[in-house]
């Protein structure tokens, strides 16, 4: 599929490419850090309006891979990401009830143009996670590519390479 | 005796398993554990990998049998051999991968060479190395058999013939197989791991726990209340038509088949990119294997360490005595159209997202309760008395919400702990 090769493109790559554009890197730094605080906030219903409507949120197992070969954390369209914020404010979703306090610290950010007036940025993240009297933190990058004037996010790739040896509930990882 | 076995004698776990009741001290006791990764897991047959894996000569995979590390190997000759994971120099564990292709093993501590299928086939300057017979440092070998391509291995010395262990446990094994077009099953690449604070036992109390779905799993079934869909999950414990099994060496089976007339397809809410793979299947008259795209909706548990979920393997891993990591690896149909198998990754994200957050929080729940010394007992008396109808052997049948299940794994593991079958590497 279309889609699942522009992924796979987008990721694989990522590391080949020049030195970032230094204005864009600023703008893009400020929408991907307001997106880590809105997760950080709770305010999911924010975060899920900053998505366009053919947005993919891809957390793969590890890089390079590809959505259409391998297992995925998750691969979700818009009506997934709808679901999840449903299912977090669930009061019986065990797993995210009480809720994860996370801190993320982006880092990193560098921007290049994208066709169609968008911009694909990449960024280092971590995360920690404080719940049920413990804590893990979880190092990764993420890729975005965002769109039109609002810069809103069609595609989000996170990659933590802790997925591939086993970690506690990721389920705060979005 | 050593002090490890004299500290659980016969007459202890007698106290500790009981049928209606078992003692908290079974999942909190680092000494208990000890033992059991010797009488459980080293003395029974275990799940280890799929062949379809580690397809050519020299290909592998590493994993670990009751916290030993071991590789699935493919030797030159094609045969599948699981060895120990260890140089018989000093101990250096050799492949630290999680696979790979290797035509030899070299140890990086002072290059020892093994071939895949474990023989020693060199040592640097071998002139003043006194050893003659090179056999007697091979890797160290377990015990492998195949059923349908699943490889199982075991270190006990005289190990009941696979076919035999598995039991009745075939018939839903077959059924898992069976449905996929030639008989032709794989598993897909890599494994996702989750790992929680819990002891391993408490996904195997979870796994034929037909009760626990109407309550931990309660927000699964809401998001499909909110696209009418009725996930396998929602159905009245009290009165389905599904069944449970508790078989012969602590293997399970729900059946979940008599429960969902409408076919698993119809449980499952739509998932990312449904659509197109959904029309081309459709359109090219192949609309009746959507099913593959599910489960099998038979959950087979084959203890000590194989739960087949959904299109899932979940290999159970103990990792400490409140610590357990579970692989989660995928199965693809080669025999059915492309869009099987596309459709099953998204359709696998689905629970693990939205369903397995709650069982992990329910054990590592489980597992902080535990922790209380004054408060010993677990209850596991749900459908007592249990029709052993024939003997000791018999399938015990059951409404899923029977715990006749754990009761029967529980027996299996007591008289693996008090009984303890002598294990070694071949
Ligand atoms: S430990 Fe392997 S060669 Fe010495
Ligand atoms: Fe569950």
């Amino acid at each position: 599929m279309a889609r699942y090769d522009e992924l796979a493109g987008l990721l694989g790559g990522m590391d080949s490419r020049p030195q970032a554009d230094p204005d864009l890197s600023a703008a893009a730094a400020a929408a991907v850090v307001h997106e880590a605080r809105l997760l950080d906030a709770g305010r999911f219903e924010d975060w899920l309006a900053g998505w366009t409507s053919d947005a993919v949120l891809w957390v793969p197992l590890s890089a390079p891979t590809h959505p259409g070969t391998d297992q995925s954390l998750l691969l979700d369209d818009r009506r997934r990401l709808a679901e999840r914020v449903d299912w977090r404010r669930e009061p019986s979703a065990w797993g995210q009830h009480p809720p994860s306090r996370t801190t993320r610290v982006v880092g990193s950010v560098e921007a290049w143009p994208a066709p169609g007036n968008g911009i694909v940025t990449r960024s280092t993240l971590l995360v920690d996670e404080f719940r049920h009297g413990r804590h893990q933190a979880l190092a990764g990058y993420q890729i975005h590519e965002l769109v039109g004037d609002g810069l809103m996010r069609r595609t989000k790739i996170l990659v933590v390479p802790a997925l591939g040896t086993g970690v506690r509930n990721p389920s705060f990882l979005l | 005796m050593t002090a490890i076995d004299s500290h659980l004698t016969h007459a202890e776990l007698d106290h500790l398993v009981q049928p209606h009741r078992v003692h908290r001290r079974i999942y909190t006791d680092p000494q208990i554990f000890d033992v059991e990764m010797t009488r459980v897991f080293a003395a029974s047959w275990c799940y280890v990998g799929h062949e379809s894996e580690i397809p050519e000569p020299g290909d592998y995979r590493t994993t670990t049998l009751g916290r030993r590390p071991v590789l699935m190997t493919r030797d030159r000759d094609g045969a599948v051999n699981v060895l120990l994971n260890r140089c018989t120099h000093r101990g250096t564990v050799l492949a630290v991968e999680a696979g790979g292709c290797a035509k030899r093993f070299v140890c990086p501590y002072h290059g020892w060479t093994f071939a895949p299928d474990g023989q020693l086939v060199a040592i640097p300057f071998p002139a003043d190395h006194p050893v003659e017979d090179r056999s007697s440092l091979s890797l160290g070998r377990l015990e492998t058999a195949s059923y349908r391509g699943f490889v199982f291995a075991t270190l006990n010395a005289e190990p009941e013939p696979l076919d035999c262990w598995l039991g009745e446990a075939r018939e839903a094994f077959d059924a898992i197989v069976d449905r996929h077009p030639g008989g032709e099953i794989a598993v897909m690449g890599s494994p996702q791991l989750l790992e929680f604070v819990g002891n391993w036992k408490l996904s195997w109390d979870n796994a034929a726990d037909g009760l626990h779905a109407t309550f931990a799993h309660e927000s699964y079934n809401t998001l499909g209340e909110m696209v009418d869909t009725e996930t396998v999950l929602a159905r009245d414990p009290g009165s389905t038509p599904m069944v449970s099994k508790a078989l012969r060496n602590g293997h399970m089976v729900v059946d979940q088949r008599p429960g969902i007339p409408q076919g698993p397809w119809a449980t499952m809410r739509k998932v990312p990119f449904r659509e197109p793979m959904e029309t081309t299947l459709v359109d090219a008259g192949d609309a009746d294997l959507l099913d593959l795209a599910t489960g099998s909706m038979v959950n087979l548990s084959l203890f000590p360490n194989l739960l087949f979920v959904g299109n899932q393997l979940l290999v159970i891993e103990p990792v400490a005595v409140d610590r357990t990591r579970l692989q989660l690896w995928l199965t693809s149909a080669p025999g059915a159209p492309a869009e099987i198998d596309l459709l099953r990754l998204r359709v696998d994200e689905d629970f693990v997202n939205f369903g397995t957050p709650d069982d992990l929080d329910m054990f590592e729940r489980v597992q902080r309760g535990l922790s209380i010394p004054e408060m010993e007992w677990i209850d596991m008396s749900r459908g007592l008395p249990d029709d052993v109808g024939a003997g000791d052997d018999a399938t015990i049948h059951g409404p899923i919400t029977s715990e006749a299940p754990q009761r029967r794994y529980l027996a299996h593991y007591a008289k693996l702990m008090t009984n303890p079958a002598p294990t070694r590497a071949r």
